[in-house]
């Protein structure tokens, strides 16, 4: 793969992230357990897509397309779904708050780190934007670790969480399964490390968080192979976004 | 801040000569209770018209389009918030037992959220039509409305629905210049909507209603309904769609629409819980309501969010 090509598909991987994690959040507004919890995640989730357009946006310039909303709208829904870089946690269905609360706090863990690898990138518009991001998600992670503080520390509660955390937590791998590009990013700057090298780090921050050998057990190899294979979840969760645009092709919404 | 009224004539007085009631002030209690009844149903409608809109956000077409809708749902979201805190306030309910009520069916909420949203037309009627019927009688509220704290959470959910009903008109614009499959989508969702969203302004006033001599209310229903109809009847011919009204005519003495007999029971049944979608609605929102107990019962175990969800105070966690 050349380096171009690397770039975008690293790119894109970051962007479908962020795009299908915005996406999950819009699921839980008005269904959160309190007010406050559902003004939280509309916030968020606002946050989420406004980096996929970004990261989009980024994309397109390295096609030399202008970033228009008809332009981006086709990457961010129009290709097939084998053509999409996302990672399985973010694909996922959850089955209830406890776990929809934790994906948001491992994700956007991950996510800081993420953008740390891209704050001094050779792509100056991508370290600009990684700049507001950080920003932003520093008080995503605040919101999810004071809900995850009190919640921890109430024993019915702990277990649901905990019991959450062993349903997502094969998913973790994934997370950080590098695109095959990504080393066509490193070489030309762009990133700094890889993705594979935040899994560590990772690991050792959920384990702090949430205190439970039981609930994380063994690790799971991620079934993803370089991000190409999409989970079941996928295929219906595009179909759900895509519903309106489907509906007539040639319309502007 | 002490002040009282040694009847309820004085009271009248005070409010008639655009005196601003205020939460601690010593008000009787058929003026809490009518004022209180009053934001309740506000706020409330505020949530479910969230939970009616929310069937179609995930599938909002567009990225940056869904980022504007988000930010649209989070301002309503936003606004409920904020009336439960003025309604707690008055010492009626507390924010729970507003909330309990209404996943019980024990309190109302606008007719227009007693339906449902079938397709994605519909959500841009509702942010056209039912906003702009809302926004309406919100004006018309803040204009002369004697609660004070009511008054002051107005101005800011006004200048909000203003930005709201431009994004529904501009989301309505794209559609009337788009496809014929566009434009009939729209018009079914007109066909659905339009009769809804005028009789949000309920029937004519009574002439003794408490609302409008105690200055919460400042005009009459059937004036702000009529405000509604010369405005959107017009524009909807405009762009070709027809309304869906079988008896209206134009009366060239006047020089106004008349949209013809209005069907009240729709309405009624609503007030009772019993339109097309009112059941599903309610149950839904018990039903997930019920299913995050774990969570607010964690949170007051921590003495934390219990104190919140009863009084409005303030946030658990949010950031």
């Amino acid at each position: 793969m050349s380096e171009p090509h690397g770039v975008r598909e690293y790119l894109l991987a970051f962007a479908d992230d962020e795009h299908l994690m915005g996406q999950q959040h819009t699921e839980w507004i008005g269904v959160a357990p309190f007010l406050e919890e559902d003004l939280a995640v509309s916030s968020i989730g606002q946050d989420e897509l406004g980096h996929a357009a970004l990261l989009y946006e980024l994309v397109l310039d390295l096609e030399g397309v202008e970033a228009t909303d008809p332009a981006l709208d086709v990457l961010a829904f129009g290709r097939p779904s084998d053509d999409y870089r996302c990672c399985h946690l973010v694909e996922y269905t959850t089955h209830d708050w406890a776990e929809a609360l934790v994906r948001h706090w491992i994700y956007d863990t991950f996510e800081a780190m993420r953008w740390q690898l891209v704050a001094g990138s050779s792509l100056p518009k991508l370290a600009s934007v990684a700049r507001k991001a950080l920003q932003e998600e520093a008080f995503h992670r605040r919101h999810a670790d004071a809900l995850l503080d009190k919640l921890l520390d109430a024993p019915e509660a702990r277990e649901r969480i905990l019991e959450a955390l062993g349903a997502v937590y094969p998913l973790v791998e994934g997370l950080c399964e590098p695109v095959e590009g990504e080393a066509g990013a490193m070489s030309t700057g762009v990133a700094a490390a890889s993705t594979a090298d935040l899994l560590e780090p990772l690991h050792q921050a959920i384990e702090a968080r949430f205190d439970s050998s039981d609930s994380i057990g063994s690790r799971t190899a991620s079934l993803q192979n370089r991000r190409t294979k999409r989970s079941a979840d996928f295929d219906p969760l595009l179909r759900r976004m895509r519903e309106v645009l489907d509906y007539d092709p040639g319309a502007v919404w | 801040m002490a002040r009282s009224w040694a009847t309820m004539e004085d009271f009248e007085a005070f409010l008639d000569d655009g005196g601003l009631v205020e939460a601690d002030d010593p008000m009787p209690d058929a003026y809490r209770q009518a004022v209180f009844a009053f934001i309740e149903m506000h706020a409330n409608s505020e949530l479910m018209g969230g939970l009616t809109e929310r069937d179609w956000i995930p599938k909002t077409p567009g990225l940056r389009h869904k980022m504007a809708v988000l930010a649209k749902t989070q301002d309503e979201i936003g606004h409920g918030h904020l009336l439960y805190m003025v309604a707690a306030d008055l010492g009626v309910k507390t924010r729970v037992e507003m909330l309990e009520d209404l996943f019980a069916g024990r309190s109302r909420f606008h007719n227009v959220f007693h339906y449902r949203a079938v397709t994605w037309g519909d959500q841009v009627a509702i942010a056209f039509l039912v906003d702009a019927a809302a926004l309406i009688s919100q004006q018309a509220v803040f204009k002369n409305c004697s609660y004070g704290p009511y008054k002051r959470i107005l101005r800011r959910i006004i200048a909000e629905e203003g930005f709201h009903m431009r994004l529904g008109e501009d989301r309505m614009l794209r559609i009337a210049e788009g496809t014929d499959r566009q434009r009939l989508m729209f018009q079914e969702s007109l066909n659905r909507w339009f009769w809804p969203a005028l009789q949000l302004f309920g029937p004519d006033s009574e002439s003794d209603d408490v609302l409008l001599r105690w200055h919460i209310k400042s005009e009459r229903n059937e004036v702000l309904r009529d405000r509604w109809v010369q405005k959107f009847v017009p524009m909807l011919q405009s762009y070709g769609f027809t309304v869906p009204a079988p008896d209206m005519r134009w009366d060239a003495v006047r020089h106004r629409w008349d949209v013809g007999p209005i069907d009240w029971e729709p309405l009624k049944r609503t007030l009772a819980q019993g339109g097309p979608d009112s059941s599903r609605r309610i149950r839904e929102a018990a039903d997930n309501w019920s299913r995050t107990a774990w969570v607010r019962a964690a949170l007051s175990h921590n003495n934390v969010a219990a104190n919140d969800a009863g009084n409005g105070s303030t946030s658990a966690g949010g950031s």
